[in-house]
């Protein structure tokens, strides 16, 4: 059913101990587990990185390719706050959330990967930065994003909860709340230019590797595809969840919002693949696209992905199709993040003779940890109030939990019936 | 509510004011940063070198024993079933290396010396974030300091000869390349692998010298060399390490790079980008003002909704 | 040997064991010959490879029968047979003449003139296709061979005569292999090894000036005990004696990988017995077993032994075309597999590690698929702005 977003709503109807999140949980578990082992025995042992491939799917994938699906906040917010589409401001509560779990979860594998990280404080020392290192822009831009503007921009929902439920706290709620509305605008501009930066960065890092990366990805204009990747990524991310949330806990969802998340999705994508063939036919790089080789086939099928999503994109928009719609962002989202995944791993190649894949142990802390994200998203989601739906879903809220209290009494006045034998 | 020339203008202003004073701060603040483009151009005038003649080795691997001794690495048995010091590959415990290129019909086979180039622009340390690895300025050396690392293996991925070789196991790891025996460098000694070699294939001597000896050996033995070319004399921006040879470099692992140095070539643009903070800053000053002046409108659209539902307003 | 002039005519059928019984030689004797040609072909010898000890390969070799040789010589300078002779203990001519029946041979033989043509005639027709030709010396070609006559033949056509009524043809040292010494620039005779003028029947060659004797040894004992010529290279050379250089098992290898060479006759190098490659040592690109077979049956009676530089007596593009002090390229020789490659190879799947990926990347897609398919496929409605949000429901 469709209806008008019209504010934030916490899931209210489900209980957080679920199947799935057990699953997720056990996962996670496991991750933290394995990590333990990590850190005692080393790399070597723990992962299938190799002299040749130094990056593994810890760096690469949860870090350089998945933080791509936590621009949301940067691209939704861009186009909420600078080009006014105010209509987004239901779900930037939604994206704001994805974006500080995918972070969160890139910084902690970031931690994971480095082999002495107890050197890291050299990044409290400015004087001692390697100023043109994009990993050193990374190591900072990318924490100080999601523990400054990313973290207060995610504060709100939690006030809110306790601002609700918890009576006693609501004077410092609203002293909190004013803060942040006087430093609002400083804030929200510096969640889009840090992003701007490292995204862009974590493009930059392949650069350094020269001809080790495939023509077809090597380019100068790499950190701008990276950023403009995560752009659209971050959109095709929040409307995917937006579809699989409000069908999973049977919210309506707002179809207007979902084909403007669409029109700006179709926008970034288009501009990007025009400018990506622009770049590779003016460099005369595009005869590496018909050679014989898995790299072609890469390519081609990075193109076919974004291109047929593309497509699906723009259909799905003019037909209001909500199945579609999904279909058409799982495409957008598989095909960017193989974008961004292939300079680093699979169009790398150190040498010939070289080759990596990751060790089981390696795969289950990479999922274990994306899996704690996602779990960490549903208690959220449950919890606090983020997930867009129209008004009188809040007054149905509302009045669950009133009712959920009256039976709370029922039930403590029953006990004490009972166990004073006022029975008869 | 449209942002007006003026309020444009206003803000632009605003901006640029911001990035001068960020450009100041950061120049105080950041090393390296007062030059936009902190290149090493040219090597260092004492800049110490090894010159390795292909032609000449014989493949003995004394220089790959005297290495291992003199740097204290435990010798890599990999390739001999754990009998004698047989690495695969630099590694780490391999700072030096020999092997062989031999094609298929046996013909135009030749040994090559693999260790640490000795950049004049190197790439490891371009990428390294808190210069772990640094160039010496006395004499060139690129060495790798312990307590800087964070162990991100930035280095491993960028070296274009595959150098810098990470400590896979044990939870106190190091990276591992050759450093042209700095400590013997310090009591006047030559590195362990040119002072053993049995046939002169590696020297040591400064750049220049080897330079001019490179040079004097070509113009002495007109076809010998191939294309009479010294690998490292320019190629990636030039090494202070130099090698001859009777067979294409690319066969002996010895990659065409060009006159330009991966950070020059590579990251032209991203350090005019950075330069003094002066973009970043700009657009960040722009962004504030435009918000602030969108911030306005949304805030009225959330007292109405307020006014209309009964419900506070979410930021 | 007997003393009235002929060769003792043996029967087509008697074995060798019954030869040498006859010929008084003693079976210890035997022994010792066996032994040393156990010793001496340890691969690529069919017939050795199937015995263990020498009183195995000698109660082999006594049960066979004796072949019939005939010894054709050319251009030669005799050496070829003179190398046989040159055995004391035991008398290897002895030896050789009971295990094979030599037939003709214009040196050893005692007749001479028409006795020993007739010697050949009668042995030729005796053994019809069955008789070992072993060639010595040289065939000229050129002005259609005039520069040999033999028996008032041209040695061109007597070759092609006796080797066509042949079963297999020996080319006894360098010169019947492809050419020799006087196959040397300007090469005036046209001269050419056996090889080249016949094509239809097998031909070994022993190159060689003079080749070992126990090379010609091993090939007839094993064609004689085993009915087949041993495995020969491109070259037609057996194997089990030229498969090898020099260079691969000299005694003064070590000198070479230490780089102590001898620099002058009589200096002190070469008194300790060190290297000769800078002396113009062919040894790197000579194939044969010198080095590991001396001569005359005496050790380190051979010419590096005595420190005179090989001259690659053997190889055809090196002996008598290469000045014998002028050093050959080293490079020829391949170094060994046992360094590192280039580009090592690295990296590999792990079973466990594809599983969980597959399995990972399977489930997201079910899963994603499994979603859509619950989502609607209609077109949604028009959202109506009527006053829903305000109050409850």
């Amino acid at each position: 059913m469709t209806d008008r977003w019209e504010r934030d709503v916490p899931v209210y109807n489900v209980p957080i101990w679920t199947k799935p999140f057990k699953v997720l949980m056990s996962l996670g578990g496991i991750a933290l587990l394995l990590t333990l082992y990590r850190e005692v025995v080393g790399l070597g042992p723990a992962s299938g990185m190799n002299d040749a491939y130094a990056w593994g799917i810890w760096k690469t994938f949860n870090v350089m390719t998945l933080t791509g699906l936590g621009s949301g906040a940067f691209a939704i917010g861009i186009s909420a706050w600078l080009f006014k589409q105010s209509k987004l401001h239901t779900v930037m509560r939604i994206a704001l959330l994805t974006s500080f779990l995918a972070y969160l979860s890139g910084l902690i594998m970031i931690g994971i990967d480095v082999g002495r990280p107890w050197n890291i404080y050299w990044l409290v020392t400015p004087w001692n930065w390697n100023p043109h290192s994009p990993l050193l822009e990374v190591m900072f831009c990318m924490p100080a994003y999601a523990m400054l503007p990313l973290l207060l921009e995610n504060v709100p929902p939690v006030l809110e909860y306790f601002h609700r439920n918890k009576p006693g706290t609501r004077e410092f709620v609203e002293k909190c709340e004013k803060i942040i509305i006087a430093g609002y605008p400083f804030i929200v501009a510096l969640a889009y230019i840090l992003p701007a930066m490292h995204q862009s960065s974590l493009g930059a890092l392949m650069l350094l590797a020269g001809d080790k990366v495939n023509p077809l990805w090597q380019t100068p204009f790499l950190p701008l595809l990276y950023v403009w990747a995560a752009a659209y990524l971050g959109v095709c991310c929040v409307a995917g969840t937006l579809l699989f949330t409000c069908l999973m806990w049977k919210r309506p969802y707002d179809m207007d919002v979902l084909v403007l998340l669409n029109k700006i999705c179709a926008w970034l994508v288009g501009t990007w693949i025009l400018f990506r063939m622009l770049d590779i036919v003016i460099s005369g790089r595009l005869g590496f696209a018909f050679s014989a080789d898995i790299f072609a086939g890469l390519f081609w099928m990075e193109m076919l992905f974004l291109g047929v999503g593309l497509y699906m994109l723009i259909d799905s928009a003019k037909l209001r199709n909500a199945r579609l719609m999904f279909h058409a962002h799982v495409l957008i989202g598989v095909g960017g993040l193989l974008y961004r995944f292939n300079p680093t791993t699979l169009a790398f190649q150190p040498k010939p003779g070289a080759f990596y894949f990751p060790s089981a142990m390696e795969l289950l802390i990479s999922i274990g940890f994306v899996s704690l994200a996602i779990a960490g998203f549903c208690v959220a989601v449950k919890l606090l109030a983020i997930l867009p739906a129209p008004t009188y879903t809040w007054f149905q809220m509302e009045a669950h939990e009133s009712k959920l209290k009256a039976l709370n009494r029922d039930e403590k006045v029953g006990e004490l019936v009972t166990a004073n034998n006022f029975s008869d | 509510m449209e942002l007006t020339r003026r309020e444009a203008l206003k803000k632009f202003a605003t901006g640029t004011g911001a990035a001068v004073a960020t450009a100041g701060l950061t120049t105080i603040a950041l090393p390296g940063s007062a030059n936009a483009e902190v290149e090493f151009k040219e090597a260092p005038k004492n800049a110490v070198s090894l010159l390795y003649d292909a032609t000449r080795c014989i493949g003995c691997k004394s220089c790959v024993a005297a290495c291992a001794e003199a740097n204290n690495l435990q010798p890599d048995t990999s390739l001999s079933g754990g009998l004698h010091q047989a690495p695969a590959d630099l590694n780490a415990f391999t700072k030096n290396i020999i092997k062989l290129y031999k094609p298929a019909d046996g013909r135009g086979w030749s040994y090559v010396k693999q260790q640490c180039m000795q950049c004049v622009d190197p790439t490891c340390v371009a990428g390294c974030s808190f210069f772990a690895l640094t160039k010496r300025p006395e004499d060139g050396v690129v060495w790798w300091n312990a307590s800087k690392c964070m162990g991100c293996r930035y280095c491993e991925i960028s070296c274009p000869f595959h150098v810098p070789k990470f400590q896979w196991e044990g939870f106190n790891p190091k990276i591992v390349k050759c450093e042209m025996c700095k400590e013997r460098l310090a009591v006047g000694k030559q590195p362990a692998c040119t002072s053993v070699c049995p046939v002169q294939a590696v020297v040591f001597g400064t750049r220049e010298q080897n330079l001019a000896e490179a040079k004097r050996r070509i113009a002495e033995n007109p076809d010998k060399y191939y294309q009479n070319k010294i690998y490292g004399e320019t190629d990636g921006g030039g090494t202070q390490n130099l090698y001859l040879s009777h067979v294409p470099f690319e066969k002996l692992g010895l990659p065409d790079l060009g006159t330009e140095s991966i950070p020059s070539k590579y990251m032209k643009w991203q350090r005019k980008l950075y330069s003094f903070l002066v973009v970043p800053t700009v657009l960040y000053v722009t962004m504030v003002g435009v918000i602030r002046g969108n911030w306005k409108e949304h805030k009225h659209h959330m007292e109405e909704e307020q006014k209309k539902t009964g419900l506070r307003p979410q930021l | 040997m007997p003393t009235d002039g002929t060769l003792p005519k043996a029967p087509a059928d008697i074995t060798i064991g019954e030869s040498l019984e006859r010929s008084g030689v003693s079976r210890r004797d035997f022994i010792t010959l066996c032994s040393a040609v156990l010793a001496t072909a340890p691969m690529g010898l069919a017939l050795t490879e199937k015995v263990k000890t020498a009183e195995q390969l000698a109660n082999t070799v006594a049960k066979a029968k004796k072949p019939s040789v005939i010894w054709l010589h050319f251009q030669d300078c005799t050496g070829c047979s003179e190398t046989l002779l040159r055995a004391s203990r035991p008398d290897l001519a002895d030896l050789i003449l009971n295990v094979i029946s030599l037939d003709y041979h214009e040196t050893l033989m005692a007749a001479s003139g028409y006795q020993a043509e007739k010697c050949l005639k009668d042995a030729m027709a005796a053994n019809l296709g069955k008789y070992i030709l072993v060639c010595e010396g040289s065939i000229p070609t050129k002005d259609s061979g005039e520069y040999l006559y033999l028996a008032g033949q041209k040695g061109i056509d007597r070759l092609k005569d006796v080797a066509s009524k042949s079963a297999a043809i020996i080319s006894m040292g360098s010169c019947a292999s492809w050419g020799g010494i006087p196959s040397s620039g300007p090469n005036p005779t046209g001269a050419t090894g056996v090889d080249q003028i016949i094509s239809d029947k097998p031909v070994v060659n022993l190159p060689g000036c003079p080749p070992n004797p126990y090379n010609l040894l091993g090939v007839v004992l094993e064609y004689v005990v085993l009915g087949k010529l041993p495995a020969l290279d491109q070259y037609g050379r057996p194997k089990f004696a030229y498969d090898r250089v020099i260079h691969d098992h000299c005694p003064r290898r070590a000198h070479f990988d230490a780089g102590r060479f001898v620099k002058q006759f009589g200096d002190e190098g070469h008194r300790q017995g060190w290297c000769l490659y800078k002396m113009g040592c062919k040894g790197p690109g000579t194939h044969a077993r010198c080095s590991t077979v001396h001569f005359n049956e005496m050790p380190d009676c051979w010419p590096i032994g005595i420190g005179s530089p090989c001259v690659g007596c053997t190889e055809k593009s090196i002996a008598f075309k290469v000045p014998i002090f002028q050093t050959i390229d080293i490079h020829g020789v391949t170094p060994p597999d046992t360094y590192p490659l280039i580009n090592a190879r690295v990296g590999s799947v792990g079973t466990v590690a594809a599983a969980i990926a597959g399995a990972v990347a399977g489930g997201i897609g079910t899963a994603a698929w499994m979603a859509s398919q619950k989502l609607p496929d209609t077109p949604a409605p028009e959202i109506k702005d009527d006053k829903k949000s305000e109050g409850g429901q």
